[in-house]
């Protein structure tokens, strides 16, 4: 007998094994598909390692094709750095908070800067007035930038700023308030987001059209490559991309294929690759699938080097994929919240697993609130108690040599690989951005996770199984929206007050003529931000030449309802709508709204089409609706029911405004106003008592609350 | 006061109620509608109705979004039909129009209405000629109709309108294969859309293609002649044009008294069409609720009746 004969015979007699122990006549019967359609056997042998595609399984950390890690010594010598995206309210609010947390033992900033700011409106628009402060820090001018570097040294502090739409005007008071710290800006180290075809496909804060928006992008990458020599010019991020739904496969193909766009951004330039490449950064998500994730990483660093290869580059350093990552906050619930704990140390340990450079932890609050102090410190602890206490630091990718990890970062390397060739037959990422692909398979895979959980297939504890019955009572933050609001407004004023006029006016008319003469743009909005323009006014001296953007969006059908082919439940729900149709004379109609600047589209989308596959006729309405526009829109089309699907924190200014206009174009209005997404249990007394009939929160099953929906209309039409 | 009064003094939500009415299948709304709409049909107003029809995502509602936008802001009143092509899995719908229409949805002189077609042959709803007639009464000055249009449901869109136009994509082969079919009949206006970035060229080259086949098309000696125009409803070029030329064609149409022709054609038509609608509603309700039938049909299977026998007692219990 050969060693060859000698191992099949094993291996028959594991399979034999296998099929007495499960009573199953077949091993493939334990082959469980993942949501990238990939299939987990129960056992991985020395085999799986034949014909591989794109790991070579004897390759090490700190050389091409990366697939082992982007340095030699990884963890070993310096752990990954402890990141956490950050920022509320004022300036000085977040200052205090970061400051206390880098005492704690963070090592790196991440600012998260509140939504009008992303969007490029000052916060005295009247557009913002539910979102100033809210789901992030307020900057109108450079002076609340100071504040908020405010103690913190720029030359020794590395500063990640997640911002795309007014990257501009973000990232010249950045480099204005490093000079006015004396800290030039080749000294100024970090990372600016600055990635916006992910944000057409599912961040939403952009502001111009994709064109202008690329060039916006190429400008900073050519400026930083110039002049900032330690500051990554561009996290090409996939990190939104899966927690708006996307599977790994997703994720990972979006993500290296909008990397490869850039690329050709920049080379358009005259730059040369070398020059920059090694500056791109990226940035993905760690959800609940733990060796997913790890093989995810591990196939990202080898399908890059392979790209920057095919480039051209010639640079080591050029092939390297180095990433920050962020745990899922899809995968945390409202429900039982202390579970979220648990979650995010898993999926950062796979992150960790799989290599990442720095990390950020989510809060068990995430489905809540934005963190409070303490919640934040565990987090953070997650990461300090992995880095102090378990030992995964000794080891350069521990799990390489695994058959199961080797053979599953192949597949998903395969498979992603298949992915970008789809896109650049397309014509690279912008075409297909403009088409609106992408958002929509990212939507179609976001509503198959959905009715896999609602049908039970997928446990969720704590939501569709093991529930808590007596949920906690936890502490929430709070924010003031309205002294926000006024606060800034005053900053603004003073720093309108003092400015000089003429040299605002005409920086901002330089900036404008820039735009249209196709020159570099940001040393123009250094010039404007250092006297004192605000973001606002940048951005819309912009606006004049490229336009504001307006996203039209598809919408996916037949997904849910395919799911629940032979389900009782979504079957008597669907019986009663249709018997509510033929009585009244039409199908029950819904309006689903997102209402101020608001960009969390994926639970508005999921149940439109949900609720279209149960029977409803549901109008879709467009991002950033004022409560004006939606009253409008409702009486028009006579619908029975608005759902308002909210996230950001606005509701308890829209919500009432909504209300009140409703009311101001028909008093007798028999319209139903009810409630979707993050809503804080406090919130809900204030809700009711403004004529809002149901809330539903994160989690809720979306064929129960369709029935919960029916039946109010029904009650109100009797 | 009355809802005909409250549509008249152009109130949103009572136009809004009237059109759920008109679209309503309950048999009372339908008994109701009728008397409302005798009503306001004493009341017209001087509304122009303009069709837009084109395959799915040639970008109708981009284009009405565009040149409303640029008819709003001349502060022209703006009513839109807008018949959304719907599921027909469960029968439910989304309505995502109106995500293409966010800048003039917002403008207080305008109204928009989405309908589901709900499968009701393809383009126009029922009920699509009667919401036109609410809006003409409430004082809006143009009336646009967003249709998917296919085949037949082409000629009903067509017969709701006193100009139709036909958008199409850049090298939409699918459509010049549709004029030799008679759609040029029905279309006063060809908008070869999306004329901008890389399909520019290709735009510019579909629209030649119209042009040339235009040719062999005999415009009838009255009727202003067809146009076709190239426009980029996403960077809202060539909005001038279409304007001109719809206020030309409507002023030619006007002094040859086409126009006023086509209107009572059309009436012509849908009086004729709305009885051939009854008496298919009366014999599919008739056959629904009648067990006689099947028993009178097997007869036949069995040798008993002869099938011209069969068909003709069939009709006379139907039709008394
Ligand atoms: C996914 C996500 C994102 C994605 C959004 C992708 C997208 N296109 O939607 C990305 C990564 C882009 C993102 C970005 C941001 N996010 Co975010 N995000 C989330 C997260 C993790 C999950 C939300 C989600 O999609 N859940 C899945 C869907 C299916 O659930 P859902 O929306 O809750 O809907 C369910 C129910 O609520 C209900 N429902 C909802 N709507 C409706 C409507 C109707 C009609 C009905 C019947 C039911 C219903 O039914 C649904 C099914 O169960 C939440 C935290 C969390 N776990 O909830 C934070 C969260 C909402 N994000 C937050 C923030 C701050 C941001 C940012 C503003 C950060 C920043 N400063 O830059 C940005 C900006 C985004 C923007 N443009 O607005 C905060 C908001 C804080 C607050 N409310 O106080 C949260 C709460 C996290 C946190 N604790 O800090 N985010
Ligand atoms: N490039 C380009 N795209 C357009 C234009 N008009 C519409 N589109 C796109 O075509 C798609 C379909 O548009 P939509 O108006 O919904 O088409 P409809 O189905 O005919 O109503 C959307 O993605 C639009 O952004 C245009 O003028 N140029
Ligand atoms: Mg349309």
């Amino acid at each position: 007998m050969t060693k060859n004969d000698k191992e099949q015979e094993n291996l028959s007699n594991w399979k034999k094994s296998f099929e007495k122990e499960t009573k199953k006549s077949d091993a493939e019967d334990f082959y469980f598909s993942t949501d990238e359609e990939i299939d987990i056997k129960p056992l991985y042998t020395k085999e799986d390692l034949n014909n591989l595609s794109f790991v070579e399984p004897n390759s090490l950390p700190g050389s091409s094709p990366f697939t082992r890690g982007p340095k030699a010594s990884m963890y070993t010598n310096r752990p990954w750095t402890i990141r956490q995206y950050a920022g509320f309210s004022t300036a000085e609010e977040s200052n205090t908070f970061y400051k206390k947390n880098l005492e704690s033992g963070q090592k790196g900033l991440s600012v998260a800067f509140d939504l009008p700011t992303h969007r490029g409106y000052d916060s005295d628009d009247e557009l913002v007035k539910g979102d100033v402060g809210k789901a992030g820090v307020a900057i109108d001018t450079v002076e609340d930038m100071k504040i908020l570097f405010k103690d913190i040294p720029l030359d020794q502090m590395s500063v990640s700023m997640t911002m795309n739409g007014a990257v501009l005007p973000i990232l010249a008071s950045f480099i204005v308030a490093g000079e006015e710290q004396h800290v030039g800006r080749e000294l100024l180290s970090g990372t600016i987001q600055n990635d916006i075809l992910k944000e057409f496909m599912v961040r939403n804060t952009y502001i111009y059209p994709p064109e202008p928006s690329m060039k916006i992008v190429a400008d900073i990458i050519e400026f930083t490559s110039r002049e900032m020599p330690k500051f990554n010019s561009i996290s090409i991020s996939g990190y939104h991309m899966q927690e708006a739904g996307a599977d790994n496969v997703l994720e990972l193909a979006y993500t290296l294929a909008d990397g490869i766009e850039y690329v050709r951004a920049a080379l358009s330039k005259g730059l040369d690759i070398d020059e920059f490449a090694p500056r791109l950064s990226f940035f993905f998500a760690i959800g609940t699938d733990f060796f997913m994730e790890i093989a995810k990483l591990r196939a990202a660093r080898t399908l890059w080097s392979k790209i920057m290869k095919d480039f051209g580059a010639k640079k080591e350093k050029s092939l390297i994929l180095r990433t920050h990552c962020q745990t899922s906050g899809v995968s945390l619930t409202e429900k039982d919240p202390y579970n979220n704990i648990v979650r995010t140390s898993y999926e950062a340990l796979s992150a960790i697993l799989g290599g990442t450079q720095s990390l950020h932890t989510n809060s068990f609050d995430e489905a809540i609130a934005l963190p409070t102090d303490e919640s934040a410190r565990i987090a953070r602890n997650t990461q300090l108690i992995l880095q102090n206490e378990t030992g995964v630091t000794k080891t350069v990718d521990p799990l390489a040599g695994s058959f199961f990890i080797e053979k599953l970062t192949d597949e998903i390397s395969k498979k992603s690989w298949d992915l970008i060739e789809e896109i650049e037959s397309l014509g690279g990422m912008t075409k297909a951005v403009k088409a609106g692909i992408p958002k929509l398979k990212i939507e179609e895979s976001a509503t198959k996770k959905q009715a896999k959980v609602d049908s039970g297939d997928r446990v969720v504890v704590g939501v569709n199984k093991f529930k808590n019955p007596k949920e906690p009572k936890i502490d929430v933050r709070v924010i003031d929206n309205d002294k926000v609001r006024e606060d800034q407004i005053n900053k603004i004023n003073k720093v309108k007050s003092i400015r000089d006029e003429n040299l605002v006016n005409e920086s901002l008319l330089k900036l404008t003529n820039a735009a249209k003469e196709n020159k570099n743009l940001l040393e123009f909005t250094i010039e404007a931000m250092k006297h004192r323009a605000t973001v606002g006014e940048a951005s819309k001296a912009l606006e004049e030449v490229f336009g504001r953007h307006f996203a039209t969006s598809l919408s996916v059908s037949g997904v849910y309802g395919k799911h629940f082919d032979k389900n009782e439940d979504f079957k008597n729900v669907s019986k009663k709508i249709d018997s509510f149709g033929k009585k009244h004379g039409r199908r029950p109609r819904v309006l689903v709204v997102k209402m101020g600047q608001d960009g969390h589209d994926r639970g508005a989308k999921i149940v439109a089409t949900s609720f279209a596959d149960l029977g409803f006729d549901v109008d879709m309405g467009p991002l950033f609706q004022t409560p004006k526009d939606v009253a409008k829109d409702a009486i028009e089309n006579d619908v029975h029911a608005i759902g308002v699907s909210t996230l950001a924190a606005g509701h308890k200014t829209l919500i009432p405004e909504l209300i009140d206009n409703l009311k101001n174009i028909d008093p007798k209005s028999k319209i139903i106003v009810f409630v979707g997404g993050i809503i804080p249990e406090q919130d809900y007394e204030f809700l009711y008592n403004n004529n809002i009939s149901a809330i539903f929160g994160p989690g809720s099953n979306i064929i129960e609350s369709a029935e919960k929906v029916i039946e109010l209309i029904i009650k109100k039409n009797n | 006061m009355s809802l005909v009064d409250k549509i008249l003094k152009g109130e949103r939500a009572a136009i809004a109620k009237a059109i759920t009415l008109v679209e309503s299948s309950r048999e009372n709304d339908k008994q109701e509608s009728k008397e409302l709409i005798s009503k306001l049909i004493l009341n017209p107003g001087h509304s122009v109705r303009v069709g837009f029809s084109g395959s799915p995502g040639v970008g109708k509602s981009t284009f009405i979004e565009s040149f409303g936008s640029y008819l709003v802001k001349k502060s022209f009143k703006l009513g839109i039909l807008a018949i959304d092509p719907s599921s027909q899995l469960t029968g439910g719908s989304i309505l995502g129009d109106k995500t293409r229409m966010s800048e003039i949805s917002k403008n207080e002189n305008t109204f928009i209405r989405s309908t589901p077609s709900r499968g009701s042959l393809g383009g126009v709803s029922f009920g699509t000629r009667e919401a036109a007639i609410i809006l003409d009464s409430a004082g809006y000055d143009f009336i646009f109709i967003e249709t998917v249009g296919v085949g037949q449901s082409e000629i009903m869109a067509a017969n709701l309108v006193d100009i139709f136009s036909l958008i199409v994509g850049p090298g939409s082969g699918d459509e010049l294969q549709g004029i030799k079919k008679g759609i040029t009949e029905y279309a006063d206006i060809f908008i070869v859309n999306k004329a901008d970035g890389d399909l520019k060229l290709q735009a510019s080259k579909t629209a030649a293609d119209y042009q040339s086949s235009l040719h062999y098309l005999s415009a009838s000696e009255t009727s202003a002649s067809k146009k076709v125009m190239l426009v980029s409803s996403l960077e809202q070029t060539g909005m001038d044009d279409v304007t001109t030329t719809i206020q030309e064609i409507i002023s030619i149409n006007k002094k040859s008294g086409i126009f006023e022709k086509r209107r009572s054609d059309q009436l012509a038509y849908w009086i004729k069409e709305e009885v051939r609608n009854h008496i298919q509603q009366k014999v599919e309700t008739g056959i629904r609720e009648n067990d006689q039938f099947e028993e009178m049909i097997n007869s036949v299977l069995t040798g008993k009746e002869t099938m011209h026998n069969t068909i003709d007692l069939i009709l006379k219990k139907l039709m008394k």
